[in-house]
């Protein structure tokens, strides 16, 4: 049986409530936020925390990494392989980004499916992430929003089975970025609702019920991608479904919509409530569409997402202003810190720093970061076997820092014992303060800037999960 | 060791924010009244000892810095970097190289321009990841923070301590940050890092201070006042405490270990002291100083602050000349400035702010922070 086996979700803790846009521009806009990534954040770092989540620490083996994404912070460099080697995945696995439309998580579903179903690998991860920008003013501005999601597809485990898909694909200009564009630009409205994202989406859902020989009515949760707040529930009812009953809850009025991520949030939440033998029908859409059934297993109620996506939701702090939105996406001109990390002192330090290893000592057992030939607790020299540290911790001290070169202040610095051993001193992340004993998990963050890149590195923050 | 080694003159510049002197004009003004107040001529010098952190602009980088400056030329000269302990470990470096019989008379000097460079606090080097984000402030505080969380210590204590620093050093002319302030000014002070304040601080200072040491044996053919090497230590520690997984961050043991090194070579115990002049880099780095040092039992600082015994009519004043933190803290050249404080009382020159008769004075660093600590015990 091929199907998901594991899921889990990550929204950033930043809510922007869109009246707040609304005061800037001296507009109306409608109630609710929009989640909104941290300025340390990106759509690799939501990847890499929605895939921590469904991966559990430590990871779950699986043989592909597929991450989806259409805001990158690389137009070129794969995103797939950094997340694979954060997540300490082995080296030896298929891995590949998609992107191109908001259609990318989905399509990475779907081609995850098909690889474990070919019997490519045994278990492939997907993560969809989005952070899309905005022009300032513009029709987007309070409609995007921020987020991830993460589920492994695998050959057994498995929660919800892969029944069948179905797939179009035509031009249609709804959404789009050229390549010197850094804000969406779009062509919405009832016209690209109907002809485009209706049209497209509407096959699709079509041509997979009549192939099942499934009616609307039979499908218990439709996890459908919406360009905006309404447009899923107008295709719902449309094509025949009940859309308070069968329509899955849309997250955007306290999120926003999550581009690729959105269809397998809303598929999250789905799998968060879903009892077994219900059927799941997940659809994306962009420049065509892709839909893909599920039927949850008697493993879904022991096999749902640690952290469900409610608590995710939930876990919120609101922005105290719209300006610090601008900053965050960096609109309004900001001061990066920058430092050099060069590609010889990343490949030197791969391990230790991108997989978080540190040493254990033979002799003493003590475990100890960084990386070490002699041990600091025993002193006994080259008896240290390369250790795992836990991205969980508790913190032993802090100071709260306000001068320190950083786009935010106050940003406090944290001296944390990791779950498992070893201390480590990291930014504390999502937070301006902190105490002596909170506990916190790592997130891999963007650090600085310089050498004409981007530079990552974990952060401590405080813990939102369940 | 112990008596081996007399100190037959000091000099120093005024601490502050010397914008219009340069590296090397610092090096010739603390040089040349060493010189005056040992009656040296400097030919007579026949090994020297550079201490200075961070090389700059104007100079700093090898020994070469001090020889041009004093065209002090075709004799041994040596730079010590051993961050906040360079002072003092260049020190260290010219008593061993007078009590090796090697030379009979050494120059030590240290001398910082921080002023130059522009901008606040001091500049972070290192690895671009990993401790990324910590500042001179930040690394304290982690070890303040636990320390005040372990033995239920507030901000107070640690303002107590800038107030009679300040107090000190307003009394002090050659001291960067002249004025008496409140302990309502310490707690309301602009936040740096927390628990510190901006007056939990002490400033980046320009400055430059010189002993001149020579064979004790020798010592009266320059001065009448000689003081007395007794002893020193020097410890070093991780420089990354904050990887330690079995570091307290009570207090530092480099501090600790230097103290024992150097009470052992002198012969004394820490109650022989009269007064100390110890690193108070942030209020809290004295608090724990004092107890590291052994004036107090570990966790008893807060109460020697609190009844006063540190002050200057206490029974162990503690950094008389107003310290770090108002007499200011150029790196390098911080050692050889207390050197310079406590010559300068054991000579019983320093008016109003000076202590009672004292026999043993104390100099002591502790850098990186934590990392490496150098202690000179001075007296008759």
């Amino acid at each position: 049986m091929v199907g998901i086996a594991r899921y889990g979700s990550y929204i950033p803790v930043h809510r922007l409530d869109r009246q707040l846009i609304g005061q800037a521009w001296g507009a109306r806009q409608p109630k609710g936020e929009v989640a909104v990534a941290n300025y340390d954040e990106d759509a690799l770092t939501l990847a890499i925390d929605a895939a921590m989540g469904c991966l559990g620490d430590p990871p779950v083996p699986v043989g592909g990494v597929y991450v989806a994404t259409t805001s990158s912070p690389y137009a070129e460099k794969q995103l797939a392989s950094v997340l694979a080697t954060a997540c300490d995945l082995p080296r030896a696995i298929v891995s590949a980004d998609f992107a191109g439309s908001a259609r990318a998580g989905v399509s990475a579903t779907l081609a995850a499916l098909r690889a474990v179903q070919a019997g490519a690998a045994s278990a492939v991860l997907v993560a969809a992430a989005d952070v899309r920008v905005a022009a300032p003013e513009s029709e987007l501005e309070g409609v995007l929003g921020d987020g991830a999601a993460a589920l492994t597809i695998a050959d057994r485990g498995v929660i919800a089975e892969f029944v069948d898909a179905a797939s179009v694909a035509e031009e249609f200009t709804y959404v789009w970025r050229t390549d010197v564009q850094r804000t969406l630009q779009v062509a919405g409205g009832r016209f690209s609702n109907t002809y485009g994202y209706g049209r497209d989406l509407g096959a699709a859902i079509r041509t997979l019920l009549e192939r099942q020989g499934l009616e609307a009515k039979a499908i218990d949760r439709l996890a459908l991608y919406s360009p905006d707040a309404r447009a899923a529930a107008e295709l719902a009812g449309s094509l025949g479904f009940d859309v308070k009953s069968q329509l899955v809850e849309s997250l955007q009025s306290q999120i926003g919509c999550t581009g690729s991520a959105e269809p397998l949030l809303l598929l999250a939440r789905a799998l968060d409530r879903a009892r077994p033998g219900e059927r799941i029908l997940v659809g994306g859409y962009g420049e065509g569409a892709d839909v893909l059934l599920f039927r949850t297993t008697d493993a879904i109620a022991a096999g749902r997402a640690a952290t469900p996506l409610d608590r995710w939701l939930a876990a919120r702090t609101p922005l105290s202003s719209y300006e610090k939105y601008l900053k965050f996406r960096r609109l309004v001109e900001v001061e990066e810190v920058t430092d050099v990390v060069t590609n010889v002192l990343e490949f030197k330090e791969l391990k230790q720093d991108v997989r978080l290893y540190g040493s254990r000592c033979r002799e003493c057992g003590q475990v100890q970061y960084p990386m070490a030939r002699v041990c600091i607790k025993c002193r006994v020299p080259e008896r240290l076997d390369d250790a795992r540290i836990g991205r969980r911790g508790s913190v032993f001290t802090f100071t709260v820092d306000h001068l320190i070169a950083n786009l935010e202040h106050p940003l406090p610095m944290v001296v944390i014992d990791a779950d498992g051993g070893g201390r480590l001193y990291l930014q504390v992340a999502d937070a301006d303060d902190i105490a002596i004993g909170a506990p916190v998990a790592l997130t891999y963050r963007r650090l600085h800037e310089g050498g004409g890149n981007r530079n990552y590195y974990w952060k401590a923050r405080p813990i939102r999960e369940a | 060791m112990k008596d081996q080694v007399a100190v037959i003159g000091v000099g120093c510049t005024k601490f502050g924010d010397l914008f219009e002197l340069g590296y090397e004009d610092l090096i010739c003004e603390a040089a040349f009244a060493a010189y005056a107040d040992a009656k040296i001529d400097p030919q007579e010098i026949q090994a020297a000892y550079l201490g200075t952190y961070m090389p700059g602009a104007s100079g700093g980088k090898s020994a070469v810095s001090l020889g041009d400056a004093l065209r002090l030329y075709d004799r041994p000269i040596t730079r010590v970097e051993n961050y906040c302990a360079t002072g003092t470990d260049a020190f260290r470096n010219a008593c061993l190289a007078i009590a090796s019989g090697t030379y009979d008379v050494v120059l030590v000097l240290g001398a910082e321009k921080l002023k130059d460079r522009g901008g606040r606090g001091l500049p972070r080097f290192g690895h671009p990841l990993l401790a990324k984000g910590n500042s001179a402030p930040g690394l304290f505080a982690l070890a303040a923070n636990r320390y005040m969380h372990t033995f239920g210590v507030g901000r107070e204590t640690l303002a107590k301590v800038a107030v009679k620093n300040h107090y000190n050093g307003a009394r002090n002319p050659k001291a960067h940050l002249r004025m008496e302030i409140t302990e309502d000014k310490v707690l309301n002070a602009p936040m740096i890092s927390y628990p510190f304040g901006l007056f939990d601080c002490c400033p980046t200072t320009d400055g430059a201070a010189a002993a001149i040491v020579c064979r004790a044996d020798l010592a009266r053919k320059f001065t009448d006042t000689p003081v007395l090497v007794k002893g020193f230590g020097l410890a070093v520690t991780t420089g990354r405490p904050y990887f330690d997984p079995t570091f307290d961050y009570l207090g530092f043991r480099s501090t600790q270990q230097a103290a024992q090194q150097a009470y052992a070579m002198a012969g004394i115990t820490p109650q022989d002291v009269d007064f100390a002049e110890v690193h108070d880099c942030f209020t809290w780095t004295e608090v724990s100083n004092i107890e590291d040092l052994g004036f107090c039992a570990k966790g008893a600082g807060p109460g020697l602050v609190h009844e006063g015994r540190t002050a200057l009519t206490g029974d162990i004043p503690i950094n008389p000349s107003g310290g770090l933190k108002s007499f200011g803290h150029p790196i390098g050249a911080s050692g050889v400035r207390m050197i310079y404080e406590c010559v300068t009382q054991l000579r019983n020159q320093c008016g109003e702010r000076q202590v009672k008769d004292p026999e043993i004075g104390l100099a002591h660093n502790v850098g990186g922070p934590g990392a490496v600590a150098c202690v000179v015990v001075l007296g008759h």
